[in-house]
């Protein structure tokens, strides 16, 4: 039995080693990349029922990041958006017989994570300046610097151990069960691991916006407008 | 449980790229139809704003032009109202002045006929009065009275210009003494011998009566006639009567 706790390469690129979850997530970008082609060649004024169905995933992103954030959705739709997709379909990807979720995979989960840590401070940086970012750091009162900075690292890690841990443990008992009693006995847990993907596809996004607008919302001053707002 | 760097380098590009390519072609380009949509209703409700609006304006501009015909109409009606009235005056002076020019038409002609009958009654007295008159002098017959009337004849043919008196006395001529009564011989001998005695020869003459003449005698020719009668005088008297009546 193959184990999420380490990524062995399926073939190399010279010194490259090429894993598994790479190219799953090649196939997975590759896949929305031309299901997107193919479902926004013609849309329109007057929506057809898929475009509306579309509309709709992208209404309900815009809906949660105004809710979560209370900022404008325009400048997170994409980040906050391409979170919740890709990692839905890659949790989903454990549907497919034989192919393993990239999320189940450490590599992937600490990208994300680190693409989130980063984020948080490339859009606090674009709202509140450098200073106006650094400054959030001081926030409430400049003892909490170092706290507040531990914090910028642990809830990163926290949100990568998060999805690792509940992806991670989702296969690991579908394969268990899969390997204990027989071929249709796991399927309540896939079917339960569908939930939980979703579940943590929406936790991540969320969250990521949660960090996001915490860090953006913490450089301004008390009671002032959010730039994305106006 | 160990990190493989390679596999974490590329699913940190690849997500960025899917970050990248998802952005492109999936929420741009939905999100853009989106506000479309929202601007196309917006324009849509503004442009049926802009329409209610001009609809309301609309009905102003008719509300007003309605209460402009009702002043209108007021003015008119007035001004009609008036002409009426002064129509009315027109016709009622009119209607006034014809009755009083009908009334005057009526009393001359009322008076006209007053006239002519007062006239009619007066010719028609003056005709029984001539009557009367003649009806009892009919009733004088004397012989005095005849040669009264044969000396007026004489007069009058003697009165006459030489011309007729020759005329009468003319061959050929030929005249006739009337009388209201006939007249014995005696009476046509004197007759005879008196206008011969006038006209210088006896004329041919002939005797007629005519109890209209009342009483005298007349000598009547073919072109000459010698009025010598009590008719001829209330004749005249009448004709006399009815001249001083014009006058």
């Amino acid at each position: 039995m193959k184990t999420p706790l380490s990524t062995e390469p399926l073939f190399t690129l010279g010194p490259v080693a090429i894993s598994e979850p790479v190219v799953v997530t090649w196939a997975l970008m590759a896949l929305l990349t031309l299901g997107c082609l193919l479902l926004t060649r013609r849309l329109s004024l007057q929506p057809s029922g898929l475009q509306a169905a579309l509309e709709t995933v992208v209404e309900a992103i815009d809906g949660q990041i105004r809710d979560v954030m209370g900022a404008e959705p325009g400048p997170y739709r994409s980040f906050v958006g391409t979170l919740f997709v890709f990692i839905l379909l890659a949790n989903w990807s454990s549907l497919v017989p034989g192919v393993e979720p990239p999320t189940a995979h450490l590599e992937t989960d600490a990208a994300l994570a680190v693409l989130v840590f980063f984020a948080v401070i490339v859009f606090g940086i674009r709202a509140n300046g450098v200073v106006g970012y650094l400054k959030s750091f001081a926030a409430p009162a400049i003892f909490m610097f170092p706290l507040n900075l531990v914090e910028t690292v642990t809830r990163s890690l926290s949100l990568l151990v998060r999805l690792f841990g509940n992806v991670m443990s989702g296969v690991f008992v579908v394969g268990i069960v899969l390997s204990l009693a027989g071929l249709f006995v796991p399927i309540p847990l896939m079917a339960l691991d569908l939930l939980t993907g979703a579940v943590q596809a929406y936790i991540f996004a969320v969250l990521a916006a949660v960090f996001i607008a915490g860090t953006v919302a913490e450089g301004r001053p008390h009671g002032a407008p959010s730039p994305e707002a106006s | 449980m160990t990190l493989d760097w390679w596999t974490f380098g590329f699913q940190t590009v690849n997500v960025l790229i899917l970050v990248w390519l998802l952005s492109r072609f999936f929420f741009k380009p939905l999100a853009a139809m989106i506000a479309a949509r929202r601007q196309a209703a917006a324009a849509m409700l503004a442009e049926a704003d802009a329409a209610r609006r001009k609809a309301v304006d609309a009905a102003a501009a008719i509300e007003t032009t309605r209460a402009g015909f009702a002043g209108e109409r007021a003015g008119i009606l007035d001004e009609a109202r008036t002409e009426a009235e002064a129509l009315r005056q027109e016709i009622l002076a009119k209607a006034k002045a014809e009755a009083a020019k009908t009334e005057s038409d009526a009393e001359a002609a009322i008076a006209g006929r007053v006239d002519a009958q007062r006239r009619a009654f007066e010719e028609e007295a003056a005709r029984l009065a001539v009557d009367i008159a003649a009806k009892l002098l009919g009733r004088i017959r004397a012989p005095a009275l005849s040669g009264a009337f044969l000396d007026a004849l004489v007069e009058a043919v003697a009165g006459l210009p030489e011309s007729e008196r020759r005329a009468i006395a003319a061959n050929g001529a030929h005249f006739t003494a009337v009388s209201p009564a006939p007249l014995d011989a005696e009476e046509r001998t004197r007759c005879r011998d008196r206008l011969a005695q006038v006209l210088g020869r006896a004329p041919a003459l002939d005797f007629a009566t005519d109890p209209g003449l009342i009483a005298g005698l007349e000598l009547k020719g073919e072109h000459l006639t010698v009025a010598n009668s009590w008719r001829a005088d209330l004749d005249a008297v009448r004709a006399e009567l009815a001249r001083s009546k014009d006058r």
